[in-house]
């Protein structure tokens, strides 16, 4: 339950350094951060109307937003939803983390054994347990996805076994 | 305006040439597959079955080009709807209220709406460029820049605040989007923000960025999820809903008619196309509407009004190409390959001396949008099987397609690379209650809006009062203004009454 005054009105958010919405705060801080070396950088190139036209004054208008934005994140309201448990968290970033590995090693270990290794791992953090499923489908989804572009796309990907 | 001789000769015509029809559903059934894989265009489409046509005679090789070109029209909004990823930057806008309905267990008739209002979009863009093709082009080519950039502002301004809680939210999200849409090489030459990367000159890869910004917000919000459907009763495919909810179209002529001739109007301008169509129209819709806070959260009319602009966004561009002999897309450039395969040259002669061929084409997509609701019925309830498929499944098939998706547009790693950066910042935003969507929004228009800002610039020689003496942007500019007062003003009235109701009930 919400706190009053002594008029019965919402009584103002008192400030609580375990309440600050870290996570948000850190995501538009690092965007902001990058608007500004942005700026920096536009600015270095040429001060002319020519470049900065639209760059500088939506750079402005980021910043000023991300000030207001930052002192809603110092004081955020209580939540409407319960947190989100640590477990279904880390299984989010799991799979998020897996994505990125797959990007990352997609030329080096070919388009086919990154996209079986990113199957696998995902339909395991997906809870696919069964293991029937987990060695047959990564399989064959992979050789009909290598099949089906290798026939759409005009130009070669680099793959190792297919 | 109607060449009565000509359109009776374009009967004639395809009467008596049983070719030019049964290329019609094989086309269809191609763009309707090729729109609806995240990142595979209808140009691509197009691109790929263009030399099956160096041997057929110019009049179905173009029949079925328009079929690829319609049927993808509508396959974009099969994944948008379903989850969440359109198929292509026309279905943006159908994301916003076609997935939410997904997940309501109202996949049937957002489907069902979306087909019916893509349809009649396609009949009456056509129907306009019937009657008005010769003025509407004239019209196109005085568009300039300030005009332009008008319709940018216009856009980025309505929908700058999509789906946020709050407006700084909103704001800043479409802010940092139009600020990913000027990276690279602007059009006076300058480079800023390439991080030495050599691809970035052109700019972000917009398609990879899109599809990772809203699959990656949608897909890795559903790892803790079984289902897109959470009820096991609604995940029911039902044909009895989807037509349910194509006619349910037919109960809104206005939020369809205006979306189809904001789509046809700005379809017509090259450049600019379906992307930007869809996006106002949706904006437009809801505005207009009673309950705006209703979109967002599965309104149908948003659907509708996304999808009526995006197919009707077709006859606009045939309108300039046809006219013109100038391209407003991929898509219509590769008609006009076809034309040249054909030893045909678009444009004005072509207009003048092949009247009844243009009128034979465009018939044809008349009866392209009737075999569309068949087909695309057909399509839509196979292709709704998705929601049956498990999530732990669903989910890196999905971003699997979606990767080659990124890879078979941009030809490289640049693809991939684009597409995954843009999937970790939309689930980081969304996470925290940032509308993914201003950001997409804002990468769209950020481009077009500072090209047109400095063209208008330069013409202007500085000097913004040159503005002026553009009575057409002048309008937009008017109009833009007119609408955001009245919607301050009605939201200003709710609010007072929600005051008065709230102290009359204490």
């Amino acid at each position: 339950m919400s706190e009053t005054d002594r008029h019965g009105r919402p009584a103002p958010l008192r400030f609580s350094w375990r309440r600050v919405a870290w996570g948000e705060l850190a995501v538009i801080t690092a965007l902001a951060a990058a608007a500004l070396n942005y700026l920096i950088e536009a600015r270095g190139v040429s001060l002319n109307p020519g470049n900065l036209l639209l760059l500088q004054p939506t750079i402005w208008l980021a910043l000023a937003l991300w000030a207001v934005l930052a002192w809603g994140c110092l004081r955020p309201p209580p939540a409407a939803a319960p947190p989100e448990s640590w477990t279904d968290f880390g299984r989010t970033a799991a799979m998020v983390l897996a994505f990125v590995l797959f990007i990352l090693v997609l030329e080096e270990v070919g388009y086919d054994i990154a996209i079986w290794g990113f199957v696998v791992v995902a339909l395991f953090i997906g809870g696919e347990r069964r293991w029937p499923w987990l060695l047959l489908f990564p399989p064959v989804f992979t050789w009909a996805v290598v099949e089906a572009f290798g026939w759409l796309i005009p130009y070669p990907f680099p793959t190792s076994i297919v | 305006m109607i060449d009565l001789a000509a359109a009776g000769s374009a009967i004639a015509m395809l009467a008596g040439n049983p070719q030019a029809w049964i290329w019609m559903i094989p086309g269809l059934v191609i763009g309707l597959v090729f729109g609806a894989l995240p990142g595979i265009s209808g140009s691509m489409a197009l691109a790929l079955v263009l030399p099956a046509t160096l041997y057929m005679d110019f009049l179905p090789a173009i029949i079925f080009l328009t079929s690829v070109f319609t049927g993808a029209g509508f396959g974009g909004s099969v994944p948008a709807v379903l989850m969440g990823i359109p198929g292509t930057s026309a279905a943006v806008a159908t994301t916003f209220d076609g997935y939410p309905m997904s997940r309501q267990g109202r996949h049937n008739e957002a489907l069902g709406a979306a087909l019916i209002a893509s349809c009649i979009g396609v009949m009456l863009s056509y129907a306009v460029l019937f009657v008005l093709v010769q003025p509407l082009a004239e019209v196109v080519l005085r568009m300039g820049p300030f005009e332009m950039a008008a319709i940018g502002i216009w856009g980025l301004v309505l929908l700058g605040s999509i789906g946020s809680s709050s407006l700084a939210k909103g704001l800043f999200a479409a802010a940092i989007g139009v600020l990913f849409g000027t990276v690279g090489m602007n059009t006076a030459g300058y480079i800023r923000g390439d991080m030495g990367v050599s691809w970035l000159l052109d700019g972000v890869p917009t398609i990879p960025a899109m599809v990772g910004l809203l699959a990656a917000s949608q897909l890795f919000a559903l790892v803790n999820t079984r289902f897109i459907v959470a009820n096991e009763e609604d995940r029911k495919i039902s044909l009895p809903r989807i037509l349910a909810g194509g006619a349910s179209v037919l109960r809104r002529p206005v939020t369809v008619l205006r979306g189809a001739l904001i789509g046809a109007g700005i379809g017509a301008v090259p450049g600019v196309g379906a992307s930007i169509a869809n996006l106002i129209s949706y904006g437009e819709a809801r505005r207009s509407d009673p309950e705006p806070e209703s979109f967002g959260q599965g309104n149908v009319k948003g659907v509708m009004a996304a999808e009526a602009a995006n197919s009707s966004s077709e006859g606009g561009s045939m309108a300039t190409m046809l006219a013109l002999g100038i391209p407003g897309g991929g898509a219509t450039a590769i008609l006009l390959a076809a034309f040249a395969m054909h030893n045909v040259i678009g444009g004005p002669r072509f207009m003048d001396e092949n009247r009844d061929v243009v009128y034979a084409i465009i018939m044809s997509n008349f009866a392209q949008a009737v075999l569309l609701v068949v087909v695309g019925t057909a399509f839509v309830f196979v292709a709704s099987s998705v929601v049956r498929m498990p999530l732990r499944y669903l989910i890196p098939c999905v971003l699997v397609i979606s990767t080659m998706g990124a890879f078979a547009i941009e030809g490289s790693h640049a693809g991939p690379l684009t597409l995954c950066v843009f999937a970790v910042l939309g689930w980081l935003m969304a996470r925290n209650g940032y509308p993914v969507a201003a950001i997409v929004v804002g990468l769209l228009l950020g481009k077009l809006i500072e090209t047109e800002m400095l063209r208008a610039w330069q013409m202007a020689g500085g000097e913004w009062g040159e503005f002026l003496n553009h009575p057409a942007a002048l309008v937009i500019g008017a109009l833009m203004a007119v609408s955001l007062i009245w919607s301050a003003w009605r939201d200003w009235r709710r609010a007072r009454a929600r005051r008065v109701a709230a102290s009359a009930a204490s």
